[in-house]
């Protein structure tokens, strides 16, 4: 009983206190027939900066952006972004919470030499809003001083990237929303950053993403994991609209072990388009708790381009984990994201979560400002 | 009295071949051509880039065509086929690509924008099961930013009576129109750009009678 309760308290506050959308890719963007995030982003893998195309697309997909000058290329591509977010939470069981969290991060990606580059992201931010662990992960400790990301990249040719260094491990449909059940398998959260050496292999209508990891030196003792995994994905018929792909994931650690496996879409039709994604994931422990479970996260995101600049959503998702560490936990969401400019966006959500086990609900609103300077 | 009962089934017999044979000469004489127009078809385009995650994709629900339609002996004819659409209905989801698309592509030396038309003389559909799509093979000419190319397509067409669908692909090259590729920020487009077109065409009126029966 004091199992359940400890982890129906530690997700439910994981839910409300990771809700932080740190502007990563857009996978919305499919709606307009862009497949993946390398068409926009340096890295392939999405989030980081932005490459001389996107920044366009950045501009041309803002209220105020209009057309986009570039400058000279320099060697050194760097922005600063800070993310403020206020959120406020009324369970029907506890007591309410009301949390500001301000990120201020420092993006930077460096050009070696036409096949070589250097990127990193670095994350300040106050200590005021822990992250709980869950039962069944290790707790991560929110830090003054987190580097997310420290890559060296070599791009032999147009198709093929290798990356070495800390990073989140590729993810499928890859939402922003660190708060989505989906994005649970980052064990860590927002400080999910294992070290490891991934692969982009990318033509026309495929995508294969196989990668391999070791801890990234911030997971306590025991739960420092090992693995690799895969994601694959491909444009099933062949018109940039319709994206199906597969991740695994395999990992070892001390205290535990876990087999994921997961399917995603991105559908994309002008004005509007689906996000799905479905994962399994068959998990032992050690602590607390000998155990083997499964735990199954679902998302649907429908979304709809008002304006280029304007996009709203609705959101459902499912989690659900079995025993001991039991959990059903539904969750319907619906966002406004406003694009102001090209350094300013504005995102408004209101959400609801029912424990189906507890019956508690779980109501919010999130308020977040978004701001990047534009090289 | 019995021979003249035979008489008279001899003769309605006679009677009934004769309109039967008159029937069957109508049906096989030319019918008067229909006027049929398209309202509101679909012209939608992609083009690939030189990147590979990119390409381009924009329609037009304003497609608007006029043809006189007829059968004959060779199948469904299909006679002076005009089509337009007007350059200012396509779009690709993004109004700056949009913007761009317009001056670079479709915008004349002296500033007009004129629409894209297609017209033909003649196209023949070849026959067709009931129930069946047919295959038209339409050619004729294309203009793209007021300069006409030959264009060939062939269209399937479902459907009968005086509604039919019609759906086809078919692709230019943008160098034969003498438009240059359109490049934005390090991506350039291909130089064929894949043309679709999706319509129902509705028989409006028919047409003064041409084949000289009145």
């Amino acid at each position: 009983m004091r199992m359940r309760a400890i982890t129906a308290a530690a997700v439910a506050g994981a839910a409300v206190l990771l809700m932080h959308e740190p502007a990563y890719a857009l996978p919305t963007m499919i709606r307009l027939g862009y497949t993946d995030c390398a068409s926009c982003h340096i890295s392939p893998q999405g989030g980081g900066p932005l490459n001389t195309y996107g920044r366009g697309i950045d501009a041309a997909q803002s209220l105020s952006g209009g057309e986009y000058e570039p400058s000279p290329d320099t060697r050194l591509t760097h922005d600063v972004r800070l993310h403020m977010q206020e959120q406020g939470a009324w369970p029907t069981i506890g007591a309410r919470t009301n949390v500001f969290r301000p990120r201020l991060m420092y993006r930077n990606v460096t050009t070696i030499s036409n096949a070589f580059r250097v990127s990193g992201v670095v994350t300040a931010e106050g200590r005021e809003a822990p992250r709980p662990g869950l039962g069944y992960d290790p707790a991560a400790r929110s830090s003054t001083l987190f580097v997310n990301t420290a890559l060296i990249h070599y791009r032999p040719n147009a198709s093929i990237e290798l990356a070495f260094g800390r990073d989140q491990l590729p993810t499928g449909v890859n939402v922003p929303d660190l708060a989505a059940y989906i994005k649970s398998r980052n064990r860590l959260g927002y400080y999910d950053a294992p070290t490891q050496v991934k692969l982009f292999w990318s033509a026309k209508r495929y995508h294969i993403t196989p990668f391999a990891y070791a801890p990234g030196g911030n997971e306590p003792s025991g739960e420092r994991e090992s693995g690799g995994g895969s994601l694959a994905e491909v444009d099933l018929i062949g018109n940039q609209r319709l994206i199906g792909g597969m991740t695994i994931v395999r990992g070892t650690a001390t205290r535990g072990d876990r087999r994921t496996v997961g399917a995603y879409a991105r559908l994309g039709f002008g004005q509007w388009g689906i996000l799905a994604e479905h994962d399994v994931t068959d998990r032992t422990r050690i602590e607390p708790v000998v155990a083997s479970f499964r735990q199954t996260a679902s998302y649907m995101q429908l979304f709809w381009a008002i304006r280029e600049w304007l996009v709203a959503s609705g959101i459902g998702e499912q989690l659900h984990v079995e025993a001991p560490f039991q959990e059903h936990l539904v969750a319907g969401k619906i966002e406004i994201a406003a694009r102001l400019s090209p350094k300013a966006t504005l995102v408004f959500a209101t959400r609801i979560e029912r424990n189906m086990r507890t019956g508690r609900l779980t109501p919010s609103v999130t308020a977040q400002a978004a701001f990047k300077t534009v090289r | 009295m019995k021979s003249r009962f035979a008489i008279s089934i001899k003769g309605a017999i006679a009677v009934a071949a004769y309109l039967a044979a008159a029937a069957h000469a109508q049906s096989q004489a030319p019918a008067d051509p229909a006027i049929v127009e398209v309202h509101g078809g679909t012209a939608s385009f992609a083009v690939d880039t030189n990147v590979p995650a990119i390409s381009v994709h924009g329609k037009s629900t304003a497609l608007e065509a006029k043809l006189r339609l007829r059968q004959d002996a060779e199948g469904t004819v299909l006679e002076g086929i005009e089509a337009a659409v007007p350059v200012k209905t396509l779009g690709t989801g993004m109004g700056m690509r949009d913007e761009h698309m317009r001056k670079y592509v479709f915008t004349t030396s002296d500033g007009q924008l004129p629409d894209l038309r297609f017209s033909s003389d003649k196209a023949v559909c070849a026959k067709r099961e009931a129930g069946q799509p047919s295959t038209c093979h339409v050619s004729g000419t294309l203009a793209i930013r007021g300069t006409p190319r030959p264009f060939a397509i062939d269209l399937k067409v479902t459907g009968g009576g005086e509604t039919f669908r019609a759906v086809g692909d078919g692709a230019v090259s943008l160098s034969d129109y003498g438009i240059d590729r359109p490049s934005q920020l390090g991506v350039k487009t291909a130089d064929e750009v894949k043309l679709r077109f999706d319509f129902t065409a509705r028989q409006s009126t028919r047409a003064v009678a041409t084949s000289g029966r009145k």
